[in-house]
């Protein structure tokens, strides 16, 4: 196991202390529960959850799936049971493991957002909140909160004010300038970024010349996005002075070091998981070897070992 | 593993290494190792015994290819068995309708009913006798197997809801069904909703995860009305009234 390694895989994000910088990305593994017969849950770097909504929602019709070549789309359509049974059922469930867990969340206005992010602080059962901007705002005719910088920093300031614990913002492909939304959220008040959502994407069955999503788009992930999400840490590092999670088809240890090489402090596995859900972990042992064998005594190293020329 | 083959479909024996108990309707989850395939395909149990466990798969994509080509010896990587299997009473008299590769579902439940005492008739529909190599023959020696053929080569001539009419659909105590979409549809409208309180379906729907986690699979479901569940979780089996017949014909 990874514990009994020389080297240092330990990371601080915001105060919080991970065991390995390697988590699970929202959506990807449920709220851990799915996964627990299955492997050690507290072996992994920390969890990110689904995503919470204030009321149950029910999701995208089906549908919801399609593989690519070394990819995948999904339209899942945030399907949750809802604040009220994720508090319930699913937070007191996490909270009784040794496991930093970041709580996935989203809403249709700005409102919902704050509400669901304060009731999830003031339990004290989440070390901090993902917040997923990736969803229209109803109330200004379906716009993503993401698409615009602005929006998307006054959603944070909004936010920030409601809760006790840090916040990471998770950037999405859909905007024109990933690197301008990071520093205004940044400015807003985030205490860190995740990155990144999945691209949006489209197939279709030519025999019927129909879409293959019951939801005709939806986000794409896997291998086929990795290089896009190495290119967009690497500009949001380069702009802001935050933690990042970084994550976007991570497949094996090496993506892991490259997404952390690029600016990174932690990484997230996703769709991985569906191949493999015991993958984190191999990929945390994959990185203690490659440490090393480069004489390197602490993970923190990796992080931003690249550099552009003009640095 | 050890593989045989019979017309289109393939079969795959696997020696299980530790004990392996699973339900009639219970999958696995199998990883296929095909460069840019990245999703593992879901597979119905197809006979289970002390020690061995064997699939049936027929080649429709890359995953499924390189399932009916893996080489003698070779140990696969499966996550199972998953789901909620048919829910099996003793005694009784039972109607077991199998589309295509449904047959694999309808087999291992066909035995465990025989084993309850249950007197069992499956209907299974495929395109044509060539499709099947000898697999009806050699089932119809395990339980009374009706054949429907869509091109009339053997059995009854036209697809396999209008076989199970033709017996008679009143006298049974159970129906159990799996298969595509569009037979799934036929049975439930054939049966009306009185049938529908006796009837167990197998659902098939692409999956990711497997386990439930990912939503990725959802079916129809009656209550909450426009709500779902997942076909891997809690299901893949679904008794007839808990589906929402209105949206998978949609
Ligand atoms: C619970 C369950 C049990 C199954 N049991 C069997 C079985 O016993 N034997 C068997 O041969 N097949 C079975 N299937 C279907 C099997 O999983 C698919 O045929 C397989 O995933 C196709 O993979 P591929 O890479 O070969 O084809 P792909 O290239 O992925 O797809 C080829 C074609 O198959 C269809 N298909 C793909 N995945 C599914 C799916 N999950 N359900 C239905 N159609 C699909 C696609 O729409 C496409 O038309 C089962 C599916 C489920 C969900
Ligand atoms: C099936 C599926 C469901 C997802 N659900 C969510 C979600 O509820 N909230 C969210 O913020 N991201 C969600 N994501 C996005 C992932 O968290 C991740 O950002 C993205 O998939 C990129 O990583 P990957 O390529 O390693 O999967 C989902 C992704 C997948 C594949
Ligand atoms: S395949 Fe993930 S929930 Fe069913």
């Amino acid at each position: 196991m990874a514990e009994d390694k020389r080297v240092d895989l330990g990371i601080e994000l915001s105060g919080i202390r991970l065991r390995n910088p390697v988590l699970v990305c929202s959506g990807t593994y449920g709220n851990g529960r799915e996964y627990a017969e299955w492997l050690e849950l507290e072996a992994l770097g920390g969890l990110m959850t689904k995503s919470v909504t204030l009321a149950p929602c029910p999701g995208n019709a089906p549908p919801r799936l399609w593989e690519t070549p070394s990819g995948m789309l999904n339209s899942i359509g945030l399907e949750n049971a809802g604040l009220e049974r994720f508090l319930a059922d699913e937070l007191t469930w996490l909270s009784h493991l040794d496991l930093p867990v970041w709580v996935n969340v989203a809403g249709f206005s700005p409102e919902e957002y704050v509400e669901v992010a304060g009731e999830i602080s003031r339990t004290g059962l989440a070390a901090a909140l993902e917040l997923n901007i990736s969803c229209p705002n109803v109330k200004r005719g379906g716009i993503h909160f993401s698409h615009d910088a602005h929006e998307a920093a006054a959603l944070v300031e909004l936010v920030k004010a409601e809760i006790e614990i840090p916040l990471y913002v998770k950037l999405t492909p859909r905007c024109t300038d990933i690197a301008h939304t990071a520093a205004m959220v940044a400015a807003a008040g985030a205490d860190g970024i995740s990155m990144i959502n999945t691209f949006p994407a489209m197939a279709v069955d030519i025999e019927t010349a129909s879409p293959r999503l019951g939801n005709v788009t939806g986000g794409l992930s896997g291998p086929a996005i990795h290089p896009i999400a190495v290119r967009m840490v690497w500009e949001v590092a380069r702009a802001v002075d935050l933690p990042i999670i970084g994550m976007g088809g991570i497949w094996t240890w090496k993506d892991a070091v490259e997404m952390m090489m690029v600016g990174s402090d932690a990484v997230a596995v996703g769709t991985l998981n569906f191949a493999d859900p015991a993958a984190p972990l191999g990929i945390v042992d994959g990185i203690a070897a490659f440490l090393e064998r480069k004489g390197m005594d602490s993970v923190t190293e990796l992080v931003d070992m690249v550099r552009g020329e003009d640095e | 593993m050890a593989r045989r083959q019979c017309g289109c479909f393939v079969e795959l024996t696997m020696e299980m290494g530790e004990p392996f108990a699973a339900a009639p309707g219970q999958f696995v989850h199998v990883r296929c190792e095909v460069p840019g395939l990245i999703l593992r395909r879901p597979y119905s149990l197809y006979d289970v015994r002390k020690g061995s466990a064997s699939l049936l798969i027929r080649e429709v994509g890359a995953g499924s290819a390189w399932l009916c080509a893996v080489e003698e010896g070779c140990e696969l990587d499966m996550l199972g068995p998953l789901g909620r299997g048919f829910s099996m009473s003793a005694g009784g008299r039972h109607a077991l309708i199998a589309g295509g590769t449904g047959i694999a579902a309808i087999r291992f439940l066909a035995t465990r009913l025989m084993e309850l005492d249950g007197d069992t008739v499956v209907f299974w529909g495929v395109e044509g006798e060539k499709e099947c190599g000898g697999l009806h023959g050699a089932l119809d020696g395990e339980f009374d197997l009706r054949l429907a053929t869509m091109d009339g080569s053997a059995g009854y001539a036209g697809n396999v809801i209008e076989l199970f009419r033709a017996s008679g659909t009143e006298g049974f105590t159970g129906i159990y069904a799996c298969g595509p979409r569009g037979m799934l549809a036929g049975l439930a409208e054939c049966i009306g909703s009185e049938g529908l309180a006796r009837l167990q379906v197998c659902m098939e729907e692409r999956m990711a995860c497997g386990v439930g986690a990912c939503r990725g699979c959802a079916v129809p479901v009656s209550s909450p009305p426009g709500g779902y569940l997942t076909a891997c979780k809690d299901g893949p089996v679904f008794t007839g009234r808990e589906l929402d017949w209105r949206r998978i014909n949609g």
